[in-house]
């Protein structure tokens, strides 16, 4: 059973970690440590956080059916688990992108009319 | 969210275990690539990765549903924690049981009484025709009303008229004569309360008007038990009162009056009639739509409507017509007592809660060190108030669970002592069962109980002060001053309450012995009283009833053992008919009439019978018949109310003024004056009173009377009655030519259940206050000795020092009574302000009765000190040395 709670700060940096996770999947199937690696990346070390606490996301996203996932074999010629954006994914990342550009647009305007 | 989430938890986890695996070696791959050494990359990988149990574990918490597994966890633990404390887990138990059985027992008589919808189909639009006055409302009606009512189709959809009780009938033809319960209702009736018809069918319009025919409907249970469930039973004649009757329907079991029948016969009312004599009542269904009201506004225009037709007199101008709920009628009166006693028991749970809670304390206080060290590796102050609650509601669940067993067992006691007289019950209190809201209010309670118990030892031995209570010696962590205080606290309390109740008992008992002094007015020993049902056509007219009357007297006194007997249509301390009457002569002034008494037609042998003395004049005389001129006998309060200086034996009683034609009648020479009789019950003040000769009464009157109630026969014996009963019934047998009696009772078994209720409340309350008195007892000797045992070291070292043992008895003792006191001092406030909702089960006793509110405290203080007189005489045994070795 899930309470239905007031999103908190903590709810908002899981959002854009799951909102990550999905924009690093849009190019293609991808195994846990090449997805930690690419937001490692391109947030320039923003989000710092350690690796371990991706696998919680992971498993949250595939279980609400954003994510699917399977056992195939990485680069490295080793045993990975790899996920794929499903549908429901991919219109999920829509949502979430169009939601948080229109917050950080709202935080630029306040900033901006404070630095006025 | 799906259930994917919880399931093949497990599985997911070996599953994640190996994706972090493969994770861990990708990353060092990577290092490996950076140039780093084995060792170093593996590091690293790890480092980066962090604790890779932190995240199977919350991967695994995520999977789970937290709080179920903690409370099942919680709750292994308490049973573990409360069977190894087996003495006080039963005694805990018990305690709650008891307060939960009393709750749930008296909430399973409410519960059918007021919460039950009645069991006709759409009961709320079931409503009750009333007679408004300034007076009060009562709900009879006679026919120029019902025919009025009848005709208020703008708001009615049916309107049925029906006797209340009803004379009895006599069935006959059979083997033996049997007296049944036959109600006399109009054709809408079945309709109205949607009663299922399983064979045959109701009356028709037809057969319910005059001179439609002998018909009747008989119900389930009479068609089972006397026909044996005969099913060529429609269409067959039985004998009623002499008379055959046609059989046309038969009312299925569901079918449940308050007043049970067992056969319904037509009224077949003359609507045009003007006969003014109210022995009816009249319920009638809404309209849908129809608000009570939108009813009572057009109810308003009627009364002018029946006084147009009717005459200005019929009805005086300050009284009116009303409807009230069919439920709120049935249910009446009862409803305030018995939410009086659901309070009581209220206080009786509140008792048992706080005793409970103080174990809980003594118990939690001597755990002082199991919590700190909970705390000390790692559980937070919530866990370990969530775990005391947990083991307070095992506790207080067990309790529930017994306390429902014990509450339906006490359910069936407390209907076998009630009174008669409270509706909805069912035969024997069948309708009382076993129902949803009596789980749910029972799981309620007991809920509801345990937090409230458990919450206060669980807050306060939770704020634990780690490294005082880890190092203090075992014996001396003992009670912190907090939780003393919430001990003293519940005691206190706990005294309060009892007190209350106690003080209450005690009002209810100065009542009850107050009823037994009232002289009721007449003799009840050795007095046997039976009804006959006299409903048949032979006894439409005054001559047969009294030719009856006379034989059966003279039989009867030739009966050996008998003193005397008489015959009388209403019995003493049963409550009677009341009669409107002018003084003739005498200005009314406005009033349509002189006033207002009880009625009584009796014959001439009933004040020697019952022993009631003549104050004045003459009493009733065998000649004081229809040929005699018409004499009437009136009782002291009457005299005295309406004589208060002349001489009433020097003036004439009209009797039913302005009644119609056929109950009218000469006035009657009032020629004595009887002392009076409580009969209204005891605990009312006698009522003005008029008496006439059965003999002397018109026809019309003596054929209404037939019809609405027995003719009761009184015999005096000087043996004991119940002896008598064979020989009696066989000689009213013989003069009455075969009509059998019923409800044959002495007057003794009468009186003693006109106080009935009295006793009922005074019974219970009286269990519920020594149920409190002695839980109030217990936890004071709980806390008393409690204290004493933390105090062992410092009592040995006061004796030690020198203290004489009776100064430390004293000590405690003045401890325990302190406690008391202040006990005692907020019940007797409490009391005080309490009463008050007594006040109306109370008789001859104020609600602050002087009494009540000493001997009520000093009984039990008396208690208190007995209970803490053991704790104290414990201190005094401290052996200095042993105490102060304990270090």
């Amino acid at each position: 059973m899930v309470l239905k709670r007031p999103p908190e700060a903590g709810d908002i940096l899981q959002g854009t970690l799951d909102m990550l996770i999905l924009r690093t999947l849009v190019t293609g199937p991808a195994h846990g440590h090449t997805i930690a690696q690419v937001i490692e990346h391109t947030s320039e070390n923003a989000l710092d956080v350690e690796q371990g606490s991706l696998y919680p996301a992971l498993h949250r996203l595939e279980d609400r059916g954003w994510l699917s996932s399977q056992w195939g074999v990485s680069e490295n010629n080793r045993r990975a688990k790899f996920y794929q954006l499903t549908a429901k994914g991919r219109k999920e990342l829509a949502a979430a992108t169009g939601r948080w550009q229109r917050m950080t647009r709202a935080i630029g305007l306040i900033l901006g009319e404070q630095n006025e | 969210m799906s259930l994917r989430r919880f399931t093949h938890r497990s599985q997911k986890d070996n599953e994640l275990a190996e994706e972090i695996t493969s994770h861990l070696a990708h990353e060092q791959d990577r290092n490996t690539e950076r140039g780093l050494s084995a060792e170093e990359a593996r590091r690293q990988a790890r480092l980066k990765f962090g604790n890779p149990q932190v995240t199977r574990e919350r991967v695994w918490r995520y999977r789970s549903i937290a709080w179920i597994e903690d409370a099942w966890r919680d709750l292994r633990f308490a049973l573990r924690s409360l069977t190894k404390t087996p003495g006080f887990t039963a005694v805990a138990v018990l305690v709650i049981a008891v307060g939960i059985s009393v709750n749930t027992a008296v909430f399973s008589v409410i519960n059918t009484v007021l919460l039950k919808p009645l069991s006709y189909p759409d009961p709320q639009s079931l409503v009750q025709l009333m007679n408004l006055s300034p007076h009060g409302s009562f709900p009879m009606a006679n026919i120029p009303k019902f025919n009025t009512w009848h005709r208020q189709t703008s708001i009615f959809q049916q309107v049925a008229g029906y006797d209340v009780g009803g004379a009895g009938m006599n069935l006959t033809g059979g083997d033996h004569p049997e007296q049944v319960q036959g109600i006399h209702v109009t054709a809408g009736y079945f309709a109205l309360l949607g009663a299922p018809v399983v064979a045959g069918r109701t009356f028709t319009t037809m057969e319910d008007s005059p001179h439609g025919g002998h018909v009747a409907v008989l119900s389930y249970g009479l068609w089972k038990s006397r026909f044996g469930g005969n099913s060529n039973i429609v269409g067959s004649t039985i004998q009623l009162d002499g008379q055959p009757y046609l059989v046309v329907g038969v009312i299925g079991r569901s079918f449940v009056t308050d007043a049970p029948a067992d056969l319904w016969v037509p009224f077949q009312f003359d609507l045009t009639s003007q006969e003014m004599a109210h022995y009816f009542t009249v319920a009638a269904r809404l309209k849908p739509g129809i608000t009570l009201p939108q009813a009572n506004a057009q109810l308003k225009l009627a009364v002018d409507e029946y006084r147009r037709t009717y005459g200005t007199n019929s009805l005086s101008s300050q009284d009116g017509f009303g409807v009230v709920s069919l439920e709120e009628s049935i249910i009446g009166d009862t409803r305030f007592p018995l939410l009086v006693l659901l309070g009581a028991v209220g206080f009786v749970l509140l008792i048992a809660c706080a005793n409970v809670a103080n174990l809980l304390l003594a118990r939690a206080s001597a755990r002082k060190r199991e919590f700190a060290t909970r705390a000390a590796l790692g559980a937070g102050r919530s866990q370990i108030i969530r775990q005391l609650l947990t083991e307070s509601l095992v506790l207080s669940l067990s309790g529930g669970l017994l306390g429902l067993i014990l509450g339906f067992a006490g359910v069936r006691l407390l209907i076998s002592i009630s009174p008669g007289g409270i509706p909805r019950l069912g035969e024997g209190g069948s309708a009382v069962t076993l129902d949803p809201n009596i789980l749910l209010f029972t799981l309620g309670i007991s809920v509801f109980t345990g937090v409230l118990f458990g919450l206060f030892p669980a807050v306060s031995v939770s704020r634990p002060n780690l490294a005082a209570t880890l190092n203090e010696s075992g014996s001396r962590s003992g009670i912190s001053f907090r939780s003393s205080k919430l001990r003293s606290a519940l005691v206190v309390s706990e005294m309060a309450l009892a007190l209350i109740l106690v003080i209450g008992a005690a009002l209810l008992i100065r009542t009850y012995l107050k009823l037994q002094a009232v002289d009721p007015g007449f003799d009840p020993h050795n007095v046997l009283t039976m009804a006959m049902s006299i409903s048949g056509d032979r006894f439409q007219k005054t001559m047969p009833v009294a030719q009856v009357i006379r034989d059966g007297t003279e039989r009867l006194r030739a009966v050996p053992g008998v003193v005397d007997a008489a015959a009388t249509n209403c019995l003493a301390l049963q409550g009677g008919f009341g009669m409107i009457f002018d003084i003739v002569g005498r200005p009314k002034g406005n009033a349509p009439f002189t006033g207002g008494a009880g009625f009584y037609s009796i014959s001439y042998s009933y004040f020697d019978t019952f022993k009631i003395p003549l104050l004045r004049g003459r009493r009733f005389t065998e000649q004081d018949d229809g040929s005699a001129p018409g004499v009437v006998i009136i009782n002291q309060a009457m005299a005295r109310q309406y004589w208060p200086k002349g001489d009433p034996l020097n003036d004439r009683l009209q009797i039913a003024p302005g009644a119609g034609p056929a109950f009218a009648e000469p006035p009657r020479q009032i020629v004595g004056i009887v002392g009076d009789t409580h009969d209204d019950g005891l605990d009312r003040d006698p009522m003005p009173m008029m008496f006439i000769p059965l003999a002397q009464m018109p026809d019309a009157e003596t054929a209404l009377n037939s019809r609405v109630a027995p003719l009761w026969w009184i015999v005096r014996s000087n043996v004991d009655p119940h002896t008598l009963v064979t020989p009696i019934t066989a000689a009213l047998r013989e003069a009455s030519g075969g009509l059998p009696v019923a409800h044959v009772r002495t007057m003794e078994e009468i009186e003693i259940r006109t106080t009935s209720r009295q006793r009922f409340n005074m019974l219970l309350l009286t269990i519920f206050g020594a149920a409190g008195m002695l839980m109030a007892g217990i936890g004071v000797y709980g806390v008393m000795s409690y204290s004493v045992q933390q105090r062992t070291q410092e009592l040995g070292i006061r004796m030690a020092l020198g203290a004489q043992a009776s100064t430390l008895r004293n000590m405690v003792i003045g401890q325990g009574m302190g406690l008391t006191l202040v006990g005692v001092v907020i019940g007797i406030a409490g009391a005080f302000w309490l009463t008050r909702f007594l006040a109306s089960f109370l008789f001859g006793v104020k609600a602050w009765d002087p009494l009540a509110f000493i001997a009520t405290p000093v009984l039990l203080s008396a208690v208190a000190l007995i209970a803490i007189l053991i704790p104290a005489q414990r201190a005094t045994r401290v052996d200095p040395m042993t105490a102060l070795r304990l270090e």
